[in-house]
């Protein structure tokens, strides 16, 4: 078969799969498939946006789960403060805490790149080892910072009562819930795709290959490595803002620096480079995690010597598989 | 007196004990074919990463077109019209053909900065694509990996992408490298077709090529410039013949 | 003021520990270029087995004699199993290997020994306070803890500076090509050095033992900051190694220390505590981002 049509026929498979689950679980009374999934789509999000770092423009960030983690504690600041009627910021202007998801979303995805912009600022200055090491500090510190953050419980963390408002929709709902996930996960994919194939993703594609070549073209490889950085964060960031009205909680484990290493084993598993690959590394991930713990609570004893067996001898995981190709992006 | 491109004045660069660039003088003249000769470990390729600010000389200076450059970076001097090939090929393997090139038209024209638009539609690479790939003779390749071109194939890529944009300065860091002798003809061809349109520096080891295609040669040793003259004169000059000749025509 | 020096000797202390980490780790990332996230398991397996050792046997010495074997032991089947496939491999891949060997290992622990931490006794002989100076008594289990690592430091520094093996070492750490034209068996080489590292790993692990819970997942809270160390001393040097591992060990017990105090000048008591203790848990990550602003490669990079 051809390898672009089977990788069209793959995608809409997956996507009509996604599209008509929440009914038929809903029908057969199974409404638990409907959160888990929901589940799947934000860390899908979250993954694919790992895969801009990690498949694409080769910076190995150890510290993604960071991006994730500011991204829900901006709704979860946000929630508290309009719970308690308390404004969030006096001086040297007012700002009142928001339930409005029209607000506290997008607020969280500028948050997180903002917080990427600084990271990968620094971070971008050192290379290779140094740089997978300095992401991760960065992350650990960021980690930290939330632990001793009493006012918003610490190590606890902080529950939220209720999901954001959308005029229009019940978040409440967790079909409705599911599916604006699903529609920001296709999005997402949207946007990335073109990403990767404009002009901006073959200077970040070269960067990875060869990014004293791209100086040499006279483009500065460190601003667009940083841009990439930013969309990456800003892309944890949302899946951080979804997460925390899906469990309607947050608390600094989710900046937990095995979260990162967690989305870069969904990337892995899905297929590196891909973007639609890590989506199905996702739902992998987790279904795995939801299964197998019902069979044996050791299940990382077998996860961990397979994940090594899939970086020696089977990069082009599962997407590779299902498609054919490996780092394509045709 | 005829117009310099590039003039470098009392280079020096060292690595600890080893003086890799000593007080080296070099002018370029605009529009010669400029070749750099010299044993192994004279010292080339710390030159020409110094002229094109891959690294910065410990003193003296570097004037491009009437212009200091000594310390100015890499992308900033490649904007100024210094582009390189460089002595290992240096295309990027996981791009398509295309893609590489499409990548150097963006660049030279500063339209690398779009997210959304595919980078292959924009009218700046459909203007100028099929041409920068039939002036290296790779418009059938387009499509293609660039990793599964042939080594003689890559090294065209590369000079072609050099090429984009026009540079005034051309510095090859010896093309030929790894070759078989078939693609050296053709990318002598290639090279010599070059002439007067585009400055170049050809750092080279074979022979026949440098003394085939230059106007000019300068035999470095020991990081020191100890003559610059015509090919004629060069074959014929006894020191050059000791210091490095002589070794390289027996080996 | 004698208080001071106690959290100086603490800061030390936890210093030591990080230099015993980090000298086998750096030299990993100096002379294989692999970045291994699995370093922390050997602390925790040297933790595991020490800790069970001295129960059964009631020496802690007998502990300490079982530890060392059996993190260099462990450390050699895997360089030989999982880490030689690696050696020429992107990072990435050594990232996700090596996180699978953590998942596999603390899954290992908890099936062998449970999930409930287990806690090991300072033994007799070393309990106790010494009185350093008049009215400044010091636990003596820590001492001896400062004194085995400078010891260590001391055998390190003669095996490097004076024996072949030690130079050969230190040469492939600086530039990997030299040690190919050394003529040395490379292979073994590697597996020695790897070895070395993960005993010293589990020699500070089974001295943490008694300080600290032996515990599942106890080596990767030690291993990041074992990577703050390592880049803060510049990767492949031993010297850097000594260098962050103090630094590292010094900022942490003496901002947790004495910001709050500090603060208290400052501002109201609640708003002090809150924010020392932010910046006491963040000073090393803001160190290491400050140390690497002025210089990317680390204080005494190895690689020029």
């Amino acid at each position: 078969m051809n390898p672009l049509f089977r990788k069209y026929v793959c995608i809409a498979a997956v996507a009509l799969l996604l599209a008509i689950l929440p009914i038929a679980a809903s029908m057969l009374g199974q409404e638990y498939y409907i959160s888990l999934f929901s589940r799947i789509l934000i860390y899908a999000i979250a993954a694919v946006s790992l895969d801009l770092l990690l498949g694409f423009s080769g910076m190995i960030s150890l510290g993604h789960a960071a991006f994730v983690g500011i991204g829900s504690y901006v709704v979860g600041i946000f929630f508290y403060h309009s719970a308690e009627m308390e404004p969030l910021l006096t001086h040297p202007f007012t700002v009142q805490g928001s339930e409005n998801g029209l607000i506290v979303i997008p607020l969280a995805v500028l948050v997180s790149a903002i917080f990427a912009l600084v990271i990968g600022a620094l971070s971008l200055r050192t290379k290779g080892m140094h740089f997978i090491m300095i992401t991760l500090a960065f992350a650990q510190m960021i980690y930290y910072f939330f632990v001793s953050l009493e006012k918003y419980g610490g190590d606890d963390g902080l529950s939220l009562y209720a999901r954001s408002t959308l005029p229009g929709l019940d978040l409440g709902n967790d079909l409705q819930f599911y599916y604006l996930c699903l529609l920001l996960l296709s999005l997402f994919l949207l946007f990335t795709t073109r990403l990767v194939a404009s002009p901006f993703g073959i200077v970040i594609r070269g960067c990875s290959n060869n990014e004293r070549r791209i100086n040499a073209l006279g483009i500065n490889a460190y601003g667009y490595k940083l841009a990439c950085f930013v969309i990456a964060g800003a892309g944890a960031g949302l899946a951080g803002a979804l997460l925390a009205n899906q469990t309607e909680y947050v608390s600094p484990g989710l900046m937990h620096w095995t979260l990162s290493g967690e989305l870069m084993v969904m990337v892995l598993l899905g297929g590196l480079g891909t973007l639609f690959g890590p989506v199905l590394g996702a739902a992998a991930f987790l279904l795995l995690e939801e299964f197998l713990a019902m069979y044996t609570e050791h299940w990382m004893l077998y996860l961990g010597p397979f994940l090594i067996l899939v970086v020696i001898f089977a990069k082009r995981g599962l997407y590779g598989v299902l498609v054919g190709g490996g780092k394509d992006h045709g | 007196m005829a117009e310099m491109l590039l003039e470098v004045a009392s280079l020096n660069k060292s690595y600890g004990a080893i003086q890799a660039t000593q007080d080296l003088h070099l002018n370029i003249e605009k529009g010669h074919i400029h070749a750099l000769i010299g044993p192994n470990g004279a010292g080339k390729t710390t030159l020409v990463n110094q002229l094109t600010g891959d690294i910065f000389p410990d003193s003296g200076r570097i004037i491009y077109k009437s212009c200091e450059i000594t310390r100015m970076s890499d992308y900033k001097r490649a904007r100024l019209g210094i582009a390189r090939s460089f002595q290992i090929t240096h295309i990027f393997e996981n791009l398509t053909v295309a893609e590489n090139m499409a990548l150097a038209i963006n660049a030279r024209n500063g339209h690398s900065f779009h997210f959304w638009r595919n980078s292959l539609k924009s009218s700046i690479v459909t203007a100028n694509l099929d041409n920068a790939l039939a002036r290296v003779d790779l418009g059938h390749r387009a499509r293609l990996k660039a990793s599964h071109l042939s080594h003689g194939e890559k090294r065209q890529l590369e000079v072609g992408m050099a090429l984009v944009g026009n540079p005034e300065l051309l510095i090859l860091d010896e093309p030929m490298a790894g070759m078989g002798s078939g693609g050296t003809v053709e990318l002598s061809k290639l090279i010599s077709s070059l002439k007067g349109s585009v400055t170049i520096l050809l750092v080279e080891h074979d022979m026949d090529v440098v003394f085939s295609l230059a106007d000019m040669v300068t035999v470095l040793v020991y990081g020191h410039n100890i003559l610059t003259d015509s090919p004629t004169n060069v074959r014929t000059n006894k020191e050059v013949q000791a210091a490095y000749l002589g070794e390289s025509v027996d080996a | 003021m004698l208080l001071v020096v106690e959290q100086l000797l603490n800061g030390l202390q936890f210093g030591i520990t990080l230099f015993l980490m980090s000298a086998g780790l750096t030299l990993v990332f100096g002379i294989m270029q692999v970045i291994n996230l699995a370093h922390g398991s050997f602390y925790m397996i040297g933790a595991y087995v020490g800790a069970t050792v001295t129960v059964y046997t009631g020496s802690f010495l007998l502990g300490i004699a079982a530890a060392l074997p059996a993190s260099a032991v462990c450390g050699m089947v895997v360089e030989i199993i999982v880490l030689r496939k690696l050696y020429n491999r992107e990072h990435l891949d050594q990232v996700l290997a090596t996180f699978g060997l953590i998942m596999f290992f603390n899954e290992l622990t908890r099936i062998i020994w449970g999930r409930q931490p287990l806690f090991m006794d300072v033994p007799p002989w070393l309990s106790g306070n010494i009185e350093l100076l008049p009215g400044l008594f010091y636990p003596t289990y820590r001492l001896a803890v400062i004194g085995v690592g400078i010891l260590v430091a001391l055998v390190l520094w003669l095996i490097f500076s004076r024996t072949r093996i030690g130079m050969q070492i230190r040469a492939g750490a600086s530039n990997r090509d030299m040690i190919g034209a050394l003529g040395v068996n490379i292979k073994l080489l590697y597996t020695l050095v790897f070895g070395m590292g993960t005993a010293l790993a589990g020699l500070a692990g089974v001295m943490a033992g008694p300080i600290l819970a032996v515990e599942s997942g106890m080596g990767e809270s030690i291993l990041i900051l074992t990577f703050v160390v390592i880049v803060i001393g510049g990767i492949g040097s031993i010297r850097g190694a000594v260098a962050g591992a103090l630094l590292v060990g010094l900022v942490d017990t003496m901002g947790r220390a004495f910001l709050p105090a500090l603060f208290r000048f400052l501002f109201d008591s609640a708003t002090a505590d809150s924010a020392a203790a932010s910046l006491s848990s963040m000073a090393i990550y803001i160190l290491m981002a400050a140390i690497l602003v002025w210089k990317p490669k680390g204080l005494f990079p190895a690689h020029s």
